[in-house]
């Protein structure tokens, strides 16, 4: 009886917790892929309306609190430090860090009057952490400078990327609003955590929404996570397939030979006269008493197991769903109950004088 | 005698041995599938990652230090790789592990009043190495996130010679309102050249807006005949650990052991390393947008992997230990009068033990084989490919098979040893 | 010397005293029957004859060596030199023939010679049967393998429980006959039995109640 249990609460485990795995890769994985960065650019439709941070406030309020990573803004103007024009961007470095984990910075993110400076550049400036440099806005085209005598920055960390980022300097949009003036945004990442459908549906849901933003998708990172997420998801399905039809079968064999075993039992009580449908009745009762103790002991110990597997893997908690067990409950009440018939048949059949003979 | 009660038992008992046998066949093969999936998952997701593009780009040492510094734009004094030196990459210690490559130049002309860039790169380059293998390689593999809106591909090798096919970026083409078998003529610094439009890609990024043509003809264009302004190389590389990363700050810093164990491991900055070996003038450096995903995304679903298959493999053996522990003490019966009749507790355990290890191994036998199979099922669902069946994982199953089987049966045994032989012959 | 003394012995389980200062000696050829309702003691005293268990006051001599002090091990070893067991159930291994049954029991011993247990079946008048399966043997048939099997091994004791109570009458009597011959050939035999019929046919017979011995007689019938 208690080989038969834990048989069942095993198999019962491993159902629910691969269950719960398999539901929940694409949540966890997904959160992973936000390595790649932003998925989803928002930059001015060109209307009227101003592309400043109301905007992209606006705009995002349109995707769901819990699947947006992060958002930032970015402007770029060409100023000069040293008399060489470098292209500086002006972001929010919190967002940054969100929309963009792959940065590698040499140093620290900046706080005020720093700034951090792509690789390349730093090469050409000849700026290393911490080093002072002095920069200047010549404006678009003949205008006059705004600050004759420039703003003095430190370098707080060296970006290294591998991209084109290596070639811009960082700083934060208020003191690029000091340096160059008002302007308006030139762009925002997003980074959201969703497949590629949804992603889809929220950039029309923000392009409709007339708040001259448009949305589109970073085709390359939306196009390659769904592809990957989708052969991760499947790997897990066929892995969770595979190892629950092996269980359910070892939860089977068990029962088989749980009810074998009671061979003499069966034929002592169809001594005493009991019908074959009574006997049939009472093992499969015990069979579905078993499954249900055993189905419910397993989705228990399946989400305390799944539970382990994502803190230890994704560093986050699992949620748990309700729906499982039932399941669980009724495929292994199912599994045992199918189990037992065929042994409690055919020991059914025996002569009873000679199972209780002892053979 | 001994075999003969062994063979009495395995002919005549065959049903009970079989299910003992299937227990342990279906652990096992779950074991050998598992543990095979979980071996190969790291390569397969690895391959998969491989859409995201290059991990790796290399351009000529100082190009633009030179080009800003004196601000420059004659392309003189820009520096460049040498095309002649391409094949090396595919001669590297790690070359295996260098799935895709492609270079490219590119210069500045001028359609319908717009300046634009024309980008020379390979499609799908057919390249002959020095070691006699033979690759394609390009740009086709390499963006694999473009959407060819019309038209189709360019394809360097079918393309007939005649004319100089071109792909435009979707935004320039609408721009341009042209449409594939078009012809454009570009005027570039080398005078008015036509161009048949093959196709027109939608890339999502800023190459929406360019153009790209076969290597050769942008760099007769450009005049700079058998040189590359960057080469992009998509590699498998292992996730970086402490040791990588103290290597990529510099490699003389390693002891040399270190730098062996380093320069031997498909790290992203070794294989950096080697490439900056084999092209003159170059730097070869990671994309950290996607080498470091990739090293978080393996490192994720190999974990992922090692603890499902964990899990089963605590799940098969528990339903053998819980079959084999069943059938041994169903046996107390037949086990009491043999110690009636005389047997020692070492010939009752060497006969019992000898049975449910001959059970076992055949069993494992089958399941290593089934378990091939299920691995195979799930390469070939998921990943399209064969799962690439590890020798080693043979004794790691056979290890796993017998301490379960042997864990399983000896408290069974233990207690039927204890057994006194009056209290079982009398039925109590 | 007698070949089997037992001096005083008892056996408690807890409360209950199965064997109460029993003391008994069995010659050398003797036939043996103990007797006794359920509950006597006489399965008690036929596991410590037997030497699967051991007295808890006592001391039991077997061809000079004493049971009591024996550890499992030695007296392992003592049944399988001295001793030849029949049982009701017979017991015999399901998945081995008759004649593989037999050889079980010389292998324990020593070494398995199929001619010799062949002879021993052909004894028991089985030699045709050699080669079935348990389950293809009826009740008696059994019965037989599991005396060729006690014998195989030339004990000095034979020890049968109960040996004719799953079987009919023409069996019953086929193992008596047996029993007869054994006695002939000079075989100590203890039979424990409540089958009067089978206890008449002894030499001697020994009756136990509430684990004392009531009587001990001899057949004065004995081989009439």
């Amino acid at each position: 009886m208690v080989v038969a249990l834990l048989a069942i609460s095993v198999g019962a485990a491993i159902l629910s917790g691969l269950v719960t795995i398999y539901y929940d890769v694409p949540r966890q994985m997904g959160a992973q892929f936000r390595n790649y960065g932003a998925n989803m650019i928002l930059v001015s439709s060109g209307t009227d309306t101003e592309f400043d941070l109301d905007a992209v406030q606006d705009a995002v309020s349109l995707i769901s609190g819990d699947e947006l990573v992060g958002v930032t803004p970015y402007r770029y103007e060409t100023v000069k430090i040293h008399d060489q024009p470098v292209v500086a961007a002006g972001t929010d470095m919190n967002g940054a860090r969100t929309t963009s984990p792959y940065w590698h910075i040499e140093g620290e993110w900046p706080a005020e009057g720093q700034a951090l400076v792509g690789k390349t550049e730093a090469e050409h400036l000849g700026l290393k952490v911490g080093s002072t440099f002095n920069v200047t806005y010549s404006g678009e085209g003949d205008e006059e400078v705004t600050d004759d005598f420039g703003t003095d920055m430190t370098v707080s960390g060296i970006l290294e990327t591998g991209g084109s980022e290596e070639d811009y300097i960082y700083i934060s949009l208020d003191e690029l609003e000091e340096i160059a003036g008002d302007g308006s945004l030139d762009i925002a990442e997003v980074s959201v955590s969703a497949v590629k459908e949804s992603l889809n549906d929220y950039a029309d849901r923000i392009n409709n929404a007339d708040l001259g933003v448009s949305a589109r998708l970073v085709k390359r990172v939306t196009s390659s996570e769904s592809s990957v997420l989708t052969k991760l998801q499947a790997l897990v399905l066929i892995v969770t397939i595979v190892v629950l039809v092996l269980t359910m079968i070892c939860v089977a064999t068990t029962m088989t030979a749980v009810v074998t075993e009671r061979r003499r039992e069966i034929g002592l009580r169809k001594a005493l006269g009991a019908s074959d449908g009574s006997i049939i009745g009472e093992f499969m009762g015990e069979g579905v008493m078993l499954g249900i103790i055993g189905g419910i002991l397993g989705a228990v110990l399946g989400f305390v197991f799944a539970q382990f597997i994502s803190m230890n893997v994704f560093s986050s908690s699992i949620s748990f769903r309700p729906l499982l067990l039932p399941v669980t409950v009724i495929v292994s009440v199912a599994v045992t109950g199918l189990a037992c018939l065929s042994p409690v048949r055919s020991a059914i059949d025996v002569d009873p004088a000679l199972v209780l003979k002892g053979e | 005698m001994f075999f003969r009660m062994i063979k009495g038992a395995f002919t005549r008992q065959w049903k009970k041995m079989m299910m003992i046998a299937l227990t342990v066949a279906l652990g096992s093969s779950l074991a050998t599938a598992m543990i095979n999936v979980m071996m190969d998952v790291g390569d397969k997701v690895n391959q998969e990652l491989k859409t995201y593009g290059a991990n790796i780009t290399v351009v000529p040492k100082s190009s633009s230090v030179v080009n800003s510094l004196y601000e420059i734009e004659g392309a003189d004094t820009q520096a460049y790789l040498l095309e002649s030196e391409l094949g090396n990459i595919k001669t590297i210690f790690w070359a295996f592990n260098i799935v895709d490559f492609a270079p490219f130049i590119d210069t500045k002309a001028e359609l319908g009043g717009e300046q634009i860039r024309l980008v020379g790169t390979w499609f799908d380059h057919h390249l002959e190495l020095p070691t006699g293998e033979t690759l394609n390689t390009g740009v086709q593999n390499l963006r694999t996130w473009w959407d060819i809106t019309e038209g189709e591909w360019l394809s360097e090798r079918t393309w007939d010679k005649d004319t100089d096919p071109v792909m435009v970026g979707e935004a320039l083409a609408k721009r341009m309102s042209l449409h594939s078998g078009d012809t454009v003529t570009l005027s570039t610094l080398s005078g008015n050249k036509d161009f048949v439009v093959a196709g027109i890609y939608s890339s999502g990024d800023e190459a929406d807006d360019e153009m790209f043509a076969p290597m050769d003809t942008v760099q007769l264009l450009s005049d700079k005949d058998g040189y590359l302004s960057s080469i992009e190389v998509s590699a498998l590389t292992t996730p970086d650990n402490e040791l990588a990363i103290k290597a990529a700050k510099d490699p003389g810093s390693l002891t040399i052991s270190q730098y062996e164990t380093w320069y031997c491991t498909a790290y992203c900055s070794s294989i950096c390393y080697q490439i900056q070996e084999v092209i003159t003038d170059s730097v070869a450096s990671p994309v950290r947008q996607v080498a470091d995903s990739e090293g978080a995304i393996l490192e994720k679903t190999h974990l992922l992997m090692l603890l499902i298959t964990i899990l089963s493999l605590v799940g098969s053996a528990l339903g053998i230990t819980n079959l084999v522990t069943a059938s041994v003490m169903e046996r107390s019966n037949e086990i009491g009068l043999l110690k009636a009749i005389g047997a020692t507790n070492g010939a009752i355990s060497a006969l019992v033990l000898s049975e449910i290890m001959l059970t076992g191994i055949v069993g494992a036998a089958v399941g290593y084989f089934a378990g091939f199979g299920f691995a195979q099922i799930i390469g070939q669902t998921v990943f399209g490919s064969s799962i690439e069946m590890k020798l080693f994982v043979i004794p790691i199953v056979a290890v796993l098979v017998i301490a379960v089987v042997l864990v399983g049966s000896l408290p069974a045994i233990r207690m039927l040893l204890s057994l006194r032989p009056a209290e079982v012959l009398h039925g109590r | 010397m007698s070949l089997l003394q037992l001096k005083n012995i008892s056996k408690i389980y807890g409360e209950l005293k199965a064997l109460d200062d029993v003391s008994l000696e069995v010659e050398n050829g003797e036939w043996l029957a103990i007797m006794g309702p359920s509950g006597s003691g006489k399965s008690t005293l036929m596991n410590i004859i037997g030497c699967m268990d051991k007295p808890s006051v006592g001391e039991v001599i077997l061809d000079g060596r004493d049971i009591a002090k024996e550890s499992d091990k030695g007296l392992t070893e003592i049944r399988r030199e001295k001793i030849g067991l029949i049982f009701q159930q017979f017991h015999l291994v399901n998945y081995l023939t008759a004649v593989e049954n037999v050889m079980v029991a010389q292998y324990y011993h020593s070494l398995p010679d199929e001619k010799e247990a062949l002879e021993a079946l052909e004894r028991v008048g089985l030699a045709d049967r050699a080669k079935h399966l348990p389950s293809q043997l009826s009740g008696g048939e059994q019965q037989r393998v599991c005396i060729a099997r006690a014998l195989i091994n030339h004990p000095e004791i034979v020890l049968a429980d109960e040996p004719t109570g799953n079987l009919d009458e023409a069996n019953e009597n086929i193992v008596i006959d047996i029993f007869k011959q054994l006695h002939n050939e000079g075989t100590t035999l203890i039979v424990v039995t409540h089958d009067p019929e089978v206890g008449e046919v002894a030499q001697r017979m020994i009756v136990l109640d509430h684990g004392k011995i009531k009587t001990d007689r001899v057949n004065p019938d004995f081989g009439k």
